[in-house]
């Protein structure tokens, strides 16, 4: 796989902004960003009111996103271009679960959001007017997706990347510091976990960095190329991120990223916590 | 590595600290770009070690907030057209530190 296969950037955008068969999509936990500007033709996902289920901790289901996706006038063949702030957490999310649901042609636009403000490329208000369609997903494919028994299975035995901050890992935040602190019972990492922020895999600008820098990054952290891996973070926003530059940059096979995460993990009865900086 | 492309470094209106009541750790402030509120950037926070903890878009006003906990941080502002800031505040619980920064107009 190479990086034109699953990245677009801001040129590319520009130059096939309404293109048949291209659905530009807005992914953020804080659609205001969208409702004050977006870029032209893009359609919006709210990360929360559309991608989780409203009563159970768990994704939509498969009649869900089938749904979700009929009502944005996205089609099975369709080129989707997913992109958002927060340097593209939940873009990222997005298409990892644009993926568990079997989509298969999604690439996310490097920068995001803030590399085109940054770049100070046109944003718009009207909203896309896209006629119904009749979206056909498939059953969740789990072999990218790690649920928590696995996790606590794992622990000694597979790569485990905790990409939360430095100081969510050693355990003196619990949350990004734009959160207020609260969600988990506890703070800490799941034991082995070695500690590479999301963040080293970026620029300041959001872009992700070359191929070389990430290799040298995962593999300079003590990240054994040879095992199967899972990410984590706090949500599974930033985990998503980190799973997209291991999966779908690098080429890595067997990356899952745990979508129950810390506020999971760390509300868990009865499984081990390390605390303390990472090793 | 100062951001205050103005020079002197030191922070534009200085840094307040006020009590709050929510026994966070609260750093919040404002960006402006030749007087006026910088309401297209970003503002991240740095730890003590210079890693990346948390980013925000400024807000139509230049406004930021960050819930940190007490120490020494960086907020460093990304602004159209590769105008940066930055100043180191600390942080402590219960406590708001406002930081104003300013950068070069995009």
């Amino acid at each position: 796989m190479s990086r034109s296969d699953v990245l677009v950037d801001a040129d590319w955008v520009e130059a096939h902004l309404g293109d048949p068969g291209v659905v530009l999509v807005e992914v953020d936990e804080d659609t205001t960003a969208y409702d004050k500007g977006h870029i032209a033709s893009a359609v919006k996902i709210d990360w929360r009111k559309d991608l989780q289920d409203p009563v159970r901790r768990d994704f939509v289901d498969k009649a869900g996103f089938e749904e979700l996706l009929s009502a944005r006038g996205i089609s099975n063949d369709d080129l989707v271009v997913l992109y958002g702030g927060n340097n593209n957490w939940f873009a990222a999310y997005a298409y990892w679960y644009f993926r568990i649901y079997g989509h298969a042609n999604v690439k996310l636009l490097d920068g995001g959001r803030k590399r085109w403000e940054l770049d100070s490329r046109d944003l718009v208000t009207e909203i896309p007017d896209r006629p119904r369609t009749s979206y056909q997903a498939t059953e969740q494919d789990t072999s990218i997706r790690a649920f928590r028994d696995e996790v606590v299975a794992a622990i000694g035995q597979r790569n485990l990347v905790d990409v939360r901050s430095p100081d969510e890992f050693s355990g003196k935040l619990l949350a990004p510091a734009h959160l207020p602190q609260e969600q988990a019972q506890r703070a800490g990492h799941i034991p082995t976990a070695r500690n590479v922020p999301w963040s080293r895999a970026a620029n300041d600008d959001g872009t992700f960095k070359s191929d070389d820098d990430l290799q040298a990054l995962y593999g300079g952290a003590g990240l054994d190329f040879g095992k199967d891996t899972i990410a984590y973070c706090r949500i599974g926003e930033r985990s998503a991120h980190t799973w997209f530059v291991l999966h779908e940059l690098l080429g890595q096979a067997n990356v899952k990223n745990y979508d129950g995460s810390w506020t999971e993990y760390g509300s868990l009865v009865g499984v081990p916590i390390e605390l303390g900086a990472g090793r | 590595m100062s951001g205050d492309p103005q020079g002197c470094g030191a922070p534009a209106g200085g840094v307040a600290v006020t009590e709050n009541s929510s026994g966070e750790a609260i750093i919040e402030g404002t960006v402006t770009g030749d007087g006026a509120p910088a309401s297209v950037g970003y503002a991240r926070l740095l730890n003590e070690g210079g890693e990346f903890v948390a980013e925000v878009p400024l807000g139509p006003d230049g406004g930021f907030r960050f819930f940190a906990a007490p120490g020494t941080w960086t907020v460093r502002v990304l602004a159209p057209r590769g105008a940066r800031a930055e100043e180191t505040v600390t942080a402590d619980r219960g406590h708001t530190t406002t930081v104003a920064l300013s950068v070069a107009a995009p």
